[in-house]
């Protein structure tokens, strides 16, 4: 379906209107005026902020830099979390541009994983994949790729190249004839309000008697409180992308079209604005 | 690094098996006190396994005294750091002691159907270990296993159910180290207790011992009952 492929490009081309502001207690030479960015939803923080490091940089002393780290509204941002989701998930019902503070320094050992080099990133972002590829064909089709096949899914997102990465990615997206869906569907629920930092559980596509199952029975099983029964006020908002899909969506359709390139469907549950 | 998720074949975990595996471990435990114990979490009642212990990390260990071991059941595997010669070491007099805090949790990855070794050290001022200061209290010849075999690779991750930075040993190749002792038939292993056999094998490698008294353990009857 054309409609179909439409839904992989809005995916991929989502982009955030972001402010960056260096941290006032950090000590520059200079003023450090404010950076701005369309940052990629599907990407993360340290992929694409190299233009952030080096504006704000120039305006500081050599001895005082450090791994750089971001933080919205005193929360640390985890650059392991793909942009698009912290974005929903703290600050989504707000004003645009996002505004997102710079940090060269106290760099939180307690809440952040340390992101030396782009190594890293890749190294995390093929272990996502990998992980998925585990829940939806126990591993087979990620073990029975190149590996200039997974360095092609890295450079895709590297690069910002959709066909290059849909190439590959297809393959992970794609089940034997006789299923109607992967075997479990790789996702993620996030809420800011709990300590637990996500809710991953096994969850099927398909039920026992050949139904599809919906985002609906997916909160239902892993999340209840999301589900608000209709009649009642709901208070609370499921969003992936930045949109709230209807929660009679099969499932699979979802993981198919709006995972991110980790091929995980990151949820966030918020809070529904009063206005 | 391929990962494969286990084939019918293989002798693979549980959560519920994984669940019962760690209760005997922790009985076992509290019996010869070596300080694990079980976390249950509050909102969804999954949980982890979780010891805390305190290690003295000597820096200039001169050949003769690097068999200093207050705790039997913990050995001290702490490399020779590699430093100029001082004074201290002429006099065979250990320079430097740190306390270093580990911190070892067990968790289940229900991805994998595994368990997975998560860790954490830091020093009394709770300033942490970095990765490279842990790899320097690997003994050495782990470090030429680890060097070798990339799935055995540790790495900083979130941890599931607390959401602060740990280490993690890759947990992919798991299944296949422990079918390879296992064997494949599932029925003749139920008298084995599966964490202490991966934890055994495992928990070396990042410093962490288990006393020879674990391999006594027989699993309880309730095992085969309850998942009869």
């Amino acid at each position: 379906m054309t409609d179909d492929k439409d839904v992989l490009r809005d995916v991929w081309f989502g982009r955030i209107p972001t402010c960056f502001t260096l941290y006032q207690d950090e000590i520059t030479e200079r003023e450090a005026e404010p950076y701005y960015l369309l940052l990629p939803r599907i990407s993360y923080l340290t992929l694409v902020t190299d233009k952030v490091k080096k504006h704000f940089q120039k305006v500081m002393r050599q001895e005082e830099l450090s791994e750089i780290w971001f933080e919205y509204e005193g929360t640390p941002l985890k650059w392991h979390y793909p942009i698009g989701l912290l974005f929903d998930l703290h600050a989504s019902n707000t004003a645009l541009p996002w505004s997102i503070t710079v940090h060269f320094k106290n760099f939180p050992e307690k809440d952040l994983l340390h992101c030396h080099s782009k190594d890293v990133i890749e190294a995390h972002f093929m272990a996502c994949i990998k992980e998925a590829d585990a829940l939806k064909h126990k591993s087979q089709v990620i073990n029975e790729m190149q590996k200039k096949d997974h360095k092609q899914l890295w450079m895709g997102l590297q690069n910002d190249k959709f066909e290059q990465f849909w190439a590959i990615n297809r393959k992970l997206m794609e089940y034997p004839p006789e299923d109607n869906g992967f075997r479990y569907i790789p996702f993620r629920i996030y809420q800011a309000t709990t300590e637990r930092p996500f809710i991953q559980k096994l969850f099927r596509p398909i039920a026992s008697g050949g139904q599809l199952h919906t985002l609906g029975d997916l909160l239902k099983d892993a999340c209840p409180s999301a589900i608000t029964p209709e009649d009642a006020e709901q208070k609370t908002q499921v969003m992936i992308h930045g949109i709230e899909p209807m929660l009679e969506t099969p499932i699979q359709w979802l993981s198919e079209h709006m995972s991110y390139p980790d091929n995980f469907l990151h949820i966030s549950i918020i809070p529904r604005p009063t206005d | 690094v391929s990962c494969r998720m286990a084939g019918e074949e293989d002798f693979f975990l549980e959560e519920k098996r994984f669940k019962q595996y760690c209760e005997d471990f922790v009985k076992h435990s509290k019996q010869i006190g070596d300080g694990w114990e079980w976390r249950t979490s509050k909102d969804l009642g999954d949980g982890y396994l979780s010891k805390t212990h305190f290690q003295v990390r000597n820096r200039h260990i001169p050949p003769d005294m690097k068999e200093k071991s207050s705790d039997n059941t913990e050995q001290m595997l702490f490399a020779h750091v590699e430093e100029p010669l001082d004074d201290s070491q002429a006099t065979g007099v250990c320079s430097t002691e740190e306390v270093v805090r580990y911190e070892y949790h067990v968790l289940f990855s229900s991805s994998y159907q595994v368990p997975v070794l998560y860790f954490r050290a830091c020093f009394l001022d709770g300033r942490p270990l970095t990765l490279d200061e842990i790899w320097g209290s690997v003994h050495a010849s782990y470090q030429d296993r680890l060097q070798e075999r990339p799935w055995d690779t540790i790495t900083q991750q979130e941890h599931p159910i607390l959401g602060q930075p740990f280490f993690v040993l890759h947990p992919c190749r798991t299944n296949e180290f422990i079918s390879a002792v296992l064997g494949d038939s599932q029925e003749h292993h139920r008298h084995i207790n599966y964490i202490i056999l991966w934890l055994s094998t495992v928990g070396p490698v990042v410093g962490l011992n288990l006393p020879l008294s674990y391999a006594k353990l027989a699993p309880e009857q309730s095992i085969d009952a309850d998942l009869a």
